[in-house]
């Protein structure tokens, strides 16, 4: 059995810099397990720590079953892929994928088979006598990834190990990645920040912030069902729209637009809608729709990004970890877009022009502005 | 139009974590702790006591009578320190001269070598010119060739130069280290050289730009070259010895320190405070600038 | 074109060759590069021309007598010995002070108490002039009233002669040259361990390595260029020993410390300051010195080359 257990695991440094607050999380045996979040925001840490790289200072993380707070990194039976492959220089490849089983005594017999079948499995047998200074960039990241797979560890551990990679060999990898787990089948924990990376990759995914972990599940149901306005404005590129709206009588109210078959406790909510969420629509259409005047139009080759402003709808609010924009919110009138709308390719208004969309049903979700968490709709 | 930003997640009731200190590290197997401390300082202490050794031991002797030192077995601590050891060092002997000497000898020397080695590393490092790949391979050669080989010929062109027996012997030969070129040539290089083109396109003239925006940029590498020449120049022996032959007046520290050493050899109080007072200019500088030191050093290494 | 035209051009042209590079970038050098004729490159040259000549220092006295120095060197019993005693020396030092040095880097590696004053307790001898470091050692070492004798006594070894004696006199010049140039080995070894990612050290814990392995296996690689500047530079000052030499022991007792570069210089400026014409013998013998030196530091090299991995 090979799972991986978080049981309120901590990590405090000296300081005190709290990196990662009572993580609690399962990971089944076999599975593919993403931790993503911002930088800073405990995911390296989390897998340093069932490395045995760094110190436990809090709580328990368990292998198999069985604690491993003592037990030193080789001792653990994992196997990592770093984000720089620390590949060691002056090995060649061969030696590099060997070393490891060298250290536990591995039969030279045993030795020269499974550096074989990784060699074949990665297409790394013509480069078994080159060292890691005569790769290439994709060339290392696939002998660091044979070397962490030979040893046919218990729990496989990948830290931003695409980031070093250029754009489009990070997509390839990718889906090679997924297919060589399912070939293998070995628990897997990835780290990354790319919530691109995250959702097409993990079987589960764990997204952080600053520490804590925000929400869990299969990436589907994270992108559809928030638990809260930062998983919301992190997972999904562009971000989920957030607009500020009142709740009264139960009925939720957008710039004086009331939106359908939702409720919420009387008082200010804040409204997300995907970007994917709002369709253009005519003027005779029945169900909430929103006038928005048009800012800035992206045309990005498969759809088309508008970015504009909600008639009767003043404010902006930006997800928390937003950077600041470029240029101050004042332009002519003061306005600044508040709302992004997704639309297919063929369709492209013009900066100025203005835009009548609706709501598609069900793309409401509902969050509480004081605590950021998500509202239950219905 | 105001902008919000939404609120970022918090804990449901916050963690207490303040009685944790944090520590960093690996994972290791929980060895019993025999003691109380590190295991290494059972190695770094006494290595320290070792290498410190010679200096305290020095420094406590400078402080006894003549009758406490030649005294066995040695007798640890003076009981009433005798500073005047030190005065009697600075009356009866030149050891104000050898210090003035020095310190003039090893200012100029380092003032001198800060600007030439400037200038010609920057020429080097930044502008192309006819014979420039070959010069800096032929200076770069002459580090190699040691110093016992060009003793006896520069001692006879500083003789032809009417030099010899004056202060000047140890100035002259020396107003230029190549080692400072080649040293600020590989520094110079690595900087941006971005910063250098948009001043020539702003028209500044290339001497301008050496001093205005260069040489600001490297002053922890003119700190490093500074404080080598200094500890060379100080502590240069060989040299002083060779050409200052019989002129007392022009004799270094160094080589002041030597002849008291062999004038007053039972007199070891008074030859350990000679000893220390020449020592602490050096270690002064070396408590102040620790890091050039090492980084000097480290460069040293580098040119390999 | 006209006459005035073309005038100009003239002007102009020379304008722009004084400030062309050319011009710029001899102006820069020349003053060092005329220093460094004078006294780097001149006296290699003379020193040269002076091997093959029997010279006076004082006296203006130079003959030619072709090979007749280097000849001398072979049947001179005094150099074969300062060749012995210099060869004695080097073997002595440069594994000593490096592997010392290395096991020192190590120690000092690592984030404890105190850890700031062990390292400047390492690196102050540094400073210390060679005469500052004689007398130092003239005093520990002192035959009667020596701290060192007093010490190994109260461990119930000695006395020893150091200095004094025969068979002890170069064994103490190691020990007080080691002790002066650890902390600069150290120094360079230790910015070799830093240099060493992190995350390599990781990988082999990962891989299972314990840390004697992964030191000898991964660190102790990485540090093969660090290792090799410091066996040829220790190597070379080391077959140029002659402060040490010539304040503490003066060549003794009975000449067994007596390195090359000190007979060079007692030939030079001792023997030779009078009326005996021994400049060109003596250049001659520090001429052989130099090629030695090269060939060594050459076979150094291209040994270390084929055995020092340079991560890319």
């Amino acid at each position: 059995m090979a799972s991986v257990s978080f049981d309120r695991a901590t990590k405090v440094y000296p300081g005190p810099v709290v990196a990662l607050r009572e993580l609690s999380l399962d990971v089944a045996d076999g599975e593919f397990l993403i931790l993503v979040g911002p930088s800073g925001c405990g995911k390296s840490t989390a897998l340093r720590m069932v490395a045995g790289l760094e110190r436990i200072s809090e709580g328990t993380i368990s292998i198999g079953g069985r604690p491993v707070n003592d037990i030193p990194p080789k001792d653990r039976d994992i196997a990592m892929v770093f984000q720089n492959y620390a590949l060691y220089p002056h090995m060649t490849v061969e030696k590099n994928l060997a070393f490891g089983l060298r250290q536990r005594k591995t039969k030279p017999d045993d030795v020269r088979r499974l550096v074989d079948e990784i060699s074949r499995m990665l297409g790394l047998e013509d480069l078994l006598r080159r060292r890691p200074g005569q790769l290439s960039g994709g060339q290392r990241q696939r002998v660091a990834m044979g070397r962490a797979l030979v040893r046919e560890p218990e729990v496989f551990l990948l830290d931003e190990p695409l980031s070093n990679l250029d754009a489009k060999l990070r997509v390839q990898m990718r889906a090679q990645l997924k297919r060589l787990h399912e070939h293998v089948g070995v628990t897997t924990i990835y780290v990354t920040h790319d919530q691109v990376e995250a959702i097409t990759l993990g079987e589960r995914i764990a997204v952080l912030s600053e520490g804590v972990l925000q929400q869990v599940g299969p990436p589907q149901s994270v992108y559809d069902h928030p638990a809260n306005v930062f998983v919301a404005g992190f997972i999904g590129s562009p971000p989920m729209n957030l607009l500020e709206g009142t709740a009264s009588d139960g009925r939720v109210v957008v710039a004086e637009v009331e939106l359908d078959r939702v409720r919420a406790p009387d008082g200010p909510v804040l409204v997300g809608i995907r970007p994917e969420g709002l369709r253009p629509v005519g003027g005779d259409h029945v169900g909430a729709a929103f006038d928005v005047g048009v800012d800035l139009v992206e045309p990005l080759g498969d759809e088309v990004l508008v970015h504009g402003s909600i008639d009767g709808l003043d404010g902006v609010v930006r997800p928390p970890d937003a950077e600041t924009p470029l240029l101050a919110d004042a332009d002519a009138d003061g306005a600044g877009s508040n709302v992004t709308i997704r639309l297919p390719p063929e369709e492209r208004p013009s900066a100025g022009s203005r835009l009548r969309v609706g709501v598609a049903p069900n793309a409401v979700r509902l969050f509480d502005p004081s605590t950021g968490r998500a509202i239950e709709t219905t | 139009m105001s902008s919000i930003t939404a609120p970022a997640p918090t804990l449901d009731e916050p963690i207490d974590l303040t009685h944790l200190e944090g520590e960093t590290g690996m994972v290791e197997r929980p060895r019993r702790r025999l003691l109380p401390f590190d295991p290494w300082h059972l190695f770094l202490a006494p290595l320290a006591f070792v290498m410190l050794l010679p200096l305290v031991w020095m420094v406590v002797t400078s402080l006894q009578t003549k009758a406490q030192t030649l005294h066995f077995p040695p007798i640890l601590w003076p009981g009433t320190p005798q500073f005047v050891n030190y005065l009697d060092v600075i009356r009866d002997s030149a050891f104000g001269t050898w210090f003035w000497n020095t310190t003039v000898v090893t200012v100029l020397v380092v003032a001198s070598n800060l600007v030439l080695c400037t200038l010609a590393a920057y020429g080097f490092a930044r502008i192309r010119f006819l014979g420039r790949g070959f010069i800096y391979f032929v200076l770069l050669a002459t580090l190699m060739v040691p110093l016992q080989v060009v003793l006896i010929p520069t001692f006879l062109i500083v003789k032809q130069l009417g030099l010899l027996d004056h202060l000047g012997a140890l100035v002259v030969p020396n107003l230029v280290n190549v080692f400072g070129i080649f040293m600020l040539t590989q520094f110079f290089r690595t900087l941006p050289i971005d910063l250098e083109e948009a001043a020539r396109i702003d028209g500044a003239s290339r001497l301008s730009i050496l001093l205005r925006i260069v040489v600001p940029l490297s002053l922890p590498a003119l700190a490093t070259l500074a404080v080598i020449q200094f500890l060379w120049t100080w502590n240069d022996f060989l040299w002083p010895l060779v050409t200052i032959l019989t002129n007392q007046d022009a004799f270094t520290l160094q080589l002041g320190l030597a002849t008291f050493q062999g004038a007053h050899q039972t007199q070891w109080h008074l030859v350990a405070a000679a000893n220390i007072m020449s020592m602490i200019p050096l270690i002064v500088l070396f408590l102040l600038a620790q890091r050039y030191f090492v980084r000097g050093i480290a460069t040293q290494g580098l040119k390999g | 074109m006209s006459a005035a035209t073309q005038d100009l051009g003239t002007v102009t042209r020379f304008r722009r060759f004084l400030v062309s590079d050319h011009v710029a970038g001899w102006a820069f050098i020349l003053p060092s590069v005329v220093l460094i004729v004078i006294f780097g490159i001149l006296p290699i040259v003379w020193g040269l021309i002076l091997s093959f000549q029997k010279a006076g220092l004082i006296s203006p006295e130079r003959e030619w007598v072709g090979f007749e120095n280097y000849a001398r060197i072979a049947s001179d019993p005094k150099a074969r010995q300062a060749a012995i005693n210099t060869i004695y020396y080097t073997m002595l030092f440069v594994p000593i002070s490096i592997l010392l040095a290395l096991f020192v880097a190590h120690a000092l590696n690592r984030k404890i108490a105190l850890i700031r004053f062990y390292r400047l307790a390492v690196f102050i001898p540094v400073v210390t002039s060679t005469i500052a470091t004689g007398i130092m050692f003239l005093w520990l070492f002192d035959k009667n009233f020596g701290l060192a004798n007093w010490l190994l006594g109260k461990i119930g070894l000695g006395p020893f002669g150091f200095f004094e004696d025969p068979n002890q006199a170069m064994i103490a010049l190691v020990l007080m040259t080691v002790w002066g140039w650890l902390g600069f080995d150290t120094i360079i070894y230790l910015a070799a361990l830093q240099g060493v990612p992190n995350e390599l050290v990781e990988a082999a814990s990962i891989d299972g390595a314990s840390r004697w392995t992964t030191f000898w296996r991964v660190t102790w690689p990485m540090l093969g260029p660090a290792t090799l500047l410091l066996v040829v530079w220790s190597t070379i000052s080391a077959l140029q020993l002659f402060d040490e030499v010539f304040f503490v022991t003066h060549g003794g007792p009975l000449g067994r410390t007596s390195v090359v570069v000190f007979y060079v210089y007692r030939l030079a400026f001792e023997q030779g300051l009078g009326s005996l014409s021994l400049a060109g013998y003596a250049a001659a013998i520090a001429y052989v010195l130099f090629l030695v030196i090269l060939i060594l530091t050459l076979a150094q090299f291209w040994l270390g080359r084929r055995v020092v991995h340079y991560s890319s």
